[in-house]
């Protein structure tokens, strides 16, 4: 008799154990892993700006030095993919033979402006670079890209001269044009 | 078979996307204009040696030469549309060119300039500066896109010729008159 009671409690206990174990099993639940892709885009790019667009000269016939009214700071910001190994900076005109003009046919060529770059010496613009006219550019400065300069920022102080020696007859008159800045990464 | 094929696809597509990617590694920065604005301004100076010349005078001589020559050197530098640089000699008066301040005078016509090589010449001209028959052209110089900046130098001697008309006759003084130099571009 006390076997069987025993045997009883112990059955009672053992089905209230299973009854309880159940619903606790049946809290985890995992649904299936669903993914994001994630895409992030640092896109190259280069900006460049002038501190003036406007420089003035003040001629004398036949002269050598004719500097320009300013010197102008051109700030050129990058960032770049691995791939690229240098960053160059170009001045041009579209034309070598009409740098400037007066409209009516007397003409300044790019071979008498001259730039001089964070206090170099002055060179005039007669090489054909990746912009503007053929013989009317030039290489104001380079940076090699590496590892550690991906992203980087770079001045170039530019000041200006008119050497109008080879030009001594030029006619008096007001000579206008465009020089441009551009910056190239490749 | 089929597997070294599939790989031999795969390496070349890498290979193009590769290349592709090389390819697109040059940036350009926006292109930034300056404008440039050059003024070579008209000029037209003439400059003598010296600013005085005394006579000794001989009545009724023909050569009372004066004491020094002068040289006037004229530069320019000229717009296009000129065509000419004229160089003049002059008297405000052609009846007074010098004077005792007591009505004897000397007439312009009786005033002799030798310019460079040329022949000795009267002031008896009308020209563009002073009074009418008291002035010479002393030079004239075409303009063309060769010499739009030049100069020139007009070596002058000067003589009073005192053997005409009433000058024979001409009281002992002391005569005193201002000649003038002046050039014109037109």
């Amino acid at each position: 008799m006390r076997m069987l009671a025993k045997f009883g409690t112990m059955g009672a206990l053992l089905l209230a154990a299973i009854l309880f174990s159940a619903p606790c099993r049946a809290q985890v639940l995992n649904s299936g892993a669903s993914p994001i892709t994630l895409n992030a885009i640092l896109q190259d790019s280069i900006t460049l700006t002038l501190s003036s667009h406007a420089v003035n000269f003040t001629l004398v016939a036949g002269s050598a030095n004719n500097p320009g009214s300013t010197g102008i700071t051109a700030t050129t910001t990058w960032v770049m993919k691995p791939s690229v190994n240098s960053l160059n900076l170009y001045a041009f005109f579209s034309s070598s033979t009409a740098a400037l003009s007066d409209g009516a046919g007397h003409n300044i060529p790019s071979a008498d402006f001259q730039i001089s770059d964070n206090g170099g010496a002055f060179a005039p613009l007669t090489n054909t670079v990746a912009f503007g006219g053929a013989n009317a550019g030039l290489q104001v400065s380079s940076v090699p890209i590496r590892g550690y300069n991906k992203t980087g920022t770079n001045s170039d102080v530019m000041t200006f001269n008119i050497n109008l020696a080879p030009l001594p007859n030029l006619a008096a008159g007001v000579y206008t044009g465009t020089l441009t800045i551009q910056a190239q990464a490749f | 078979m089929k597997t070294v094929r599939i790989s031999w696809a795969v390496m070349v597509g890498a290979a193009i996307a590769l290349s592709a990617s090389f390819a697109s590694a040059q940036v350009n920065s926006g292109a930034q204009p300056i404008t440039l604005n050059a003024k070579l301004a008209e000029s037209l100076t003439l400059n003598l040696s010296a600013n005085a010349v005394n006579f000794t005078l001989s009545a009724g001589s023909n050569t009372n030469a004066g004491s020094a020559g002068v040289t006037a050197t004229t530069a320019w530098t000229l717009a296009p549309g000129r065509n000419n640089v004229n160089v003049y000699a002059y008297f405000t008066s052609s009846t007074a060119a010098l004077t005792d301040g007591s009505g004897d005078n000397i007439p312009s016509s009786a005033f002799y300039i030798k310019n460079n090589a040329n022949p000795a010449a009267a002031l008896t001209n009308t020209v563009v500066f002073g009074g009418a028959n008291a002035g010479l052209l002393l030079a004239n110089v075409p303009i063309t896109a060769l010499n739009r900046t030049a100069n020139r130098t007009d070596a002058m001697t000067f003589n009073i010729d005192l053997s005409t008309g009433t000058l024979p006759q001409l009281p002992a003084n002391t005569y005193t008159g201002t000649l003038n130099i002046q050039a014109q571009a037109l």
